[in-house]
């Protein structure tokens, strides 16, 4: 009786505060009418590995004792995928807002090494903030919706509430040879697409972001870049911006896995124009000397060289560009006819 | 164990938890303890481990399924339990649909 006792006790220790006694109670009564019978049917008590084999049959007294406590979920189940979204969503927009965050504020404030690495190495810290905030918002709802449902509003979603007609728009097959893209793809693209286009604001404030030290030269040298260049670098930072904008509305609204073939013809016309309008500047004069009457005579030739030089890039570029736009339109037009055809 | 003998467990538990209510409810359509209810539910062939029906007269009290009172018998206090009104009309629902799915299965095989 003694080893019953014992594991009573230690029952006890894990049983809910308010009804302790009560369980334990009950608890006794049943087990001590079993013990009753067991011994009733050996015609003796049991022998002290008799009960060990008998109470390890009934299960370790935290086990036996936790069957008690009501059932309750940290998240449950109808949460649980919700959580599960939110939380890889969240996790990956944290890491975004970190990024550029440093990526703009380490250049201007503390462009050092030591700066950059200690911004890595805080990186995991940060996710593990947003993981913790996350589980516990979600944890609140579950606890509050357990115990207090009638006044919980349903979450949107797992309710029916839903409406069908806001599901994003049938994708059309992922032409042969491609994977669709995975969310982490689209979203990185997202990022580094932010990146830059942060990089590229940076660069009229900040040149030696994209000449490093060469910037020296710039400085010390008698040329200087045409103005057209400030119509070709908005053309550019407008193209960067209408492409984050249009990749996010991708992320928000599911279409992240195929490409349109719309959205690659706009990106490739968009990206085009301003390189015409570079082959189109004037006397083709893209770069100029800072004090003409004083350095024409010296790098007169030099300058002539870069400009024919700077003009056959924009040239190639364009020729490129315009190429690849062919392409496109070329295979947009296939797969309209073999669309055609299959409807017929 | 193995893997298919592990699918087999978890599943067969799966099937078994929906019954043990309902086999319990049932049985208290008469007045027992915890030790007496698992006697009779083992001897009409439901064994049940103490350690899951015990918690499960507690939850279904809770619920209000059941009612339960602590009286001495033998010199031993007691707790006893037996179906509520609701226990009665929620027994004889799940009883309906209980027979309803069997009919189910029967015709599926």
């Amino acid at each position: 009786m003694d080893l019953l006792e014992r594991y009573l006790q230690a029952v006890k220790k894990h049983l809910p505060g308010k009804k302790q006694d009560d369980i334990l109670a009950e608890l006794r009564a049943n087990l001590e009418s079993q013990l009753e019978d067991k011994e009733a049917e050996l015609g003796r008590p049991l022998t002290q590995g008799e009960m060990e084999d008998w109470l390890r049959t009934i299960g370790p007294p935290i086990l036996v004792a936790s069957r008690y406590q009501p059932q309750q979920y940290l998240i449950g189940p109808a949460l649980y995928p919700v959580y599960l979204y939110v939380l890889r969503v969240s996790a990956l927009w944290a890491i975004v807002i970190y990024t550029v965050v440093n990526a703009v504020v380490i250049p201007l404030t503390s462009p050092t090494e030591a700066s950059a690495m200690a911004a890595v190495v805080r990186a995991p810290g940060v996710l593990i903030t947003v993981a913790a905030w996350v589980t516990l918002i979600f944890a609140a709802i579950e606890f509050g919706a357990a115990r207090f449902p009638e006044k919980c509003s349903p979450i949107a979603g797992l309710t029916g509430k839903w409406s069908p007609s806001s599901l994003p728009p049938l994708e059309k097959d992922t032409p042969q040879g491609k994977k669709p893209r995975g969310y982490a793809t689209a979203v990185a693209e997202v990022v580094f697409e932010f990146l830059f286009l942060v990089w590229l604001l940076l660069i009229p404030q900040h040149p030696f972001l994209v000449l490093g030290p060469g910037v020296v030269f710039l400085d010390a040298g008698p040329f200087q870049l045409a103005h057209a260049w400030w119509t070709f670098f908005w053309w550019i930072v407008a193209l960067n911006a209408l492409q984050v904008a249009w990749h996010s509305v991708d992320l928000a609204r599911g279409t992240w896995r195929n490409r349109s073939t719309l959205e690659r013809i706009a990106a490739k016309v968009f990206g085009l124009a301003p390189l015409v309008l570079m082959l189109d500047v004037r006397d083709n004069v893209y770069v100029l000397l800072k004090n003409p009457a004083v350095d024409r005579a010296h790098y007169g030739s030099a300058l002539e060289s870069i400009n024919k030089s700077v003009h056959l890039g924009l040239l190639v570029v364009t020729t490129i560009v315009a190429l690849q736009l062919a392409w496109e339109i070329a295979q947009a037009m296939v797969q309209i006819s073999r669309g055609r055809a299959a409807a017929h | 164990m193995s893997s298919i003998e592990n699918v087999f467990e978890n599943l067969r538990l799966e099937l078994r938890r929906g019954c043990l209510t309902l086999a319990v409810l049932a049985q208290l359509r008469q007045e027992h303890y915890g030790y007496t209810l698992r006697k009779e539910l083992a001897e009409r062939g439901l064994e049940i481990e103490e350690s899951t029906l015990y918690p499960l007269l507690r939850r279904l009290e809770a619920q209000g399924l059941l009612v339960s009172e602590w009286r001495e018998e033998e010199k031993r206090n007691k707790r006893f339990y037996r179906l509520s009104g609701e226990g009665q009309q929620i027994l004889g629902q799940l009883l309906e649909e209980w027979q309803a799915i069997n009919a189910s299965i029967n015709r599926i095989l």
